[in-house]
């Protein structure tokens, strides 16, 4: 399925595939998500279409802010961070053990997590690399910082 | 010909003292994906101190900022753009957007698309073009922000439009012009009136090719941010004249178009376009079209 990559990264948060592969287009390993009308008129040669999902660089996948917005919708496995974790990790930074309020999931080390604020939206994610409820090490890096929305910014820089 | 005192004295002539203009920041509240955020509430709470527009529906002007309007969380994750007060004006223009199949003949870098499908609510379709890769992707950036699901675009010219077969219900000219000096600090200094002779060429051009795509009853908003009459009410003349377009009545900021322009007399209709000089916005232009009647019955032959 063209749509592989996404699945495998889907699977690793722990949500099943959301999306229909059937309205997935690729244009030079980006992928966007189509809808039946968008998919009668688009034409081979597009630049942009639909929802953006994400894409695959050197054989690895790197979501789109709208597909971590979809699945975390769809019960994704997240952390909930406080508001000054918040506006760090939208800067750049990582997660400290002593920004994390909520922790939905399994939250394995190693796997990745979305990182969501008090309001529920999701900011981007990223890797848990330590234990993110051990308050004792509140210091401690919990979640290594991925991919976050300020990306928005340094991308037209 | 050119220089400020060149462009002082041609804007005198029809009517306006340039002035220096201090331009206001404004945002645009995307409704559809931040429905019940409590937006303007959220920003206050985070120094970024909002005022209504009176002219706009979904329009503020910044009074205060602790934060950078353009950085904020609310900013990142879609929920207002950065859009001039003016510039939110043409897209305001359509009536029933919802469901409609449109093009933004010249998108990039994409306020007025995301305003289109904010209004579209992520209905329909909207096919967007543009002749800049770069600004392209500064384009797809601001779909992906805004949650943009409706829309597809191609590195197209405006002019080889009709190679997409469609037909449009609705169709923003906003087209590429010479600017004003308001927004660009030389502007005086690089134009020179050969410039707004070829941008106002190259409108018509675009006007003439996107016509053919117009589906019957459709609607037509062409906008410049250029103070020169060449590229708007004349041309809108010539489109009235040429191409067998009405211009319609719209009800929004601005004063009305000159009917008279260098001593040269344009059709009477051209009042009801929309000039809005730099002031409480940037400089603007804006006219609404259809087909006229007598065109439209020609094509139920
Ligand atoms: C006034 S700007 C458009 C602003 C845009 N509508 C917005 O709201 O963000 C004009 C655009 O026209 C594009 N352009 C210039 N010549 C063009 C052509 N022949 N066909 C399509 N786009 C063109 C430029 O690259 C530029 O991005």
């Amino acid at each position: 399925m063209k749509a592989k990559a996404i699945t495998n990264f889907l699977s690793g948060l722990g949500v099943p595939l959301v999306i229909n592969p059937d309205l997935v287009i690729e244009k030079n390993g980006r992928y966007y998500l189509t809808n039946p009308v968008l998919k009668q008129i688009i034409r081979q040669d597009f630049f942009y279409a639909g929802v953006f999902l994400g894409k695959v660089k050197n054989g690895k996948f790197f979501p789109s802010f709208n597909l971590l917005t979809m699945i975390s919708k769809k019960g994704a496995n997240r952390i909930i961070i406080d508001k000054k974790s918040a506006w760090l990790f939208i800067c750049g930074r990582d997660i400290l053990v002593k920004g994390v309020i909520r922790i939905l999931g399994p939250a394995k080390k190693n796997s990745n997590v979305l990182v969501v604020n008090e309001f529920g939206e999701c900011l981007g994610f990223g890797k848990i690399v330590g234990n993110l409820s051990n308050k004792e090490r509140s210091n401690d890096v919990a979640v290594q910082n991925v991919s976050d929305i300020g990306d928005f910014l340094r991308r037209e820089r | 010909m050119s220089g400020r005192e060149f462009f002082q004295k041609r804007y005198e002539q029809i009517g306006w003292k340039l002035k220096e203009v201090n331009l206001k920041q404004a945002i645009r509240v995307n409704q559809t994906y931040s429905k019940e955020k409590n937006l303007v509430n959220r920003l206050s709470g985070l120094g970024l101190h909002l005022e209504k527009i009176p002219f706009l529906n979904n329009g503020y002007w910044v009074l205060e900022s602790r934060v950078s309007a353009g950085a904020t969380a609310e900013y990142l994750l879609g929920y207002y753009s950065i859009q001039e007060a003016a510039a939110q004006i043409p897209v305001s223009l359509f009536s029933n957007l919802k469901g409609k199949k449109v093009l933004d003949v010249a998108a990039a870098p994409g306020g007025k698309t995301v305003q289109l499908s904010d209004l579209m609510e992520n209905t329909g379709v909207i096919i967007a073009l543009d002749v800049d890769k770069r600004r392209l992707n500064a384009l797809g950036n601001h779909l992906e922000r805004c949650h943009v699901a409706n829309t597809v675009v191609y590195l197209l010219d405006a002019r080889q439009v009709s190679t997409l077969k469609l037909k449009f219900d609705r169709i923003l000219l906003d087209v590429p012009c010479s600017g004003n000096f308001v927004t660009d600090k030389n502007w005086f200094k690089n134009r020179t009136l050969k410039d707004i002779e070829r941008n106002a060429k190259l409108q018509r051009e675009i006007l003439t090719k996107a016509i053919d795509c117009l589906a019957d009853q459709g609607e037509i908003v062409y906008s410049t941010c250029s103070l020169e009459p060449e590229e708007n009410e004349v041309n809108m003349d010539w489109a009235v004249k040429h191409l067998d377009l009405q211009i319609q009545e719209v009800d929004c900021y601005g004063n009305e178009g000159l009917t008279s322009v260098f001593g040269k007399q344009l059709d009477s209709s051209v009042r009801l376009c929309k000039r809005i000089w730099p002031g409480e916005t940037q400089g603007f232009f804006v006219c609404k079209l259809r087909r006229s009647k007598k065109d439209e019955s020609k094509g139920n032959y």
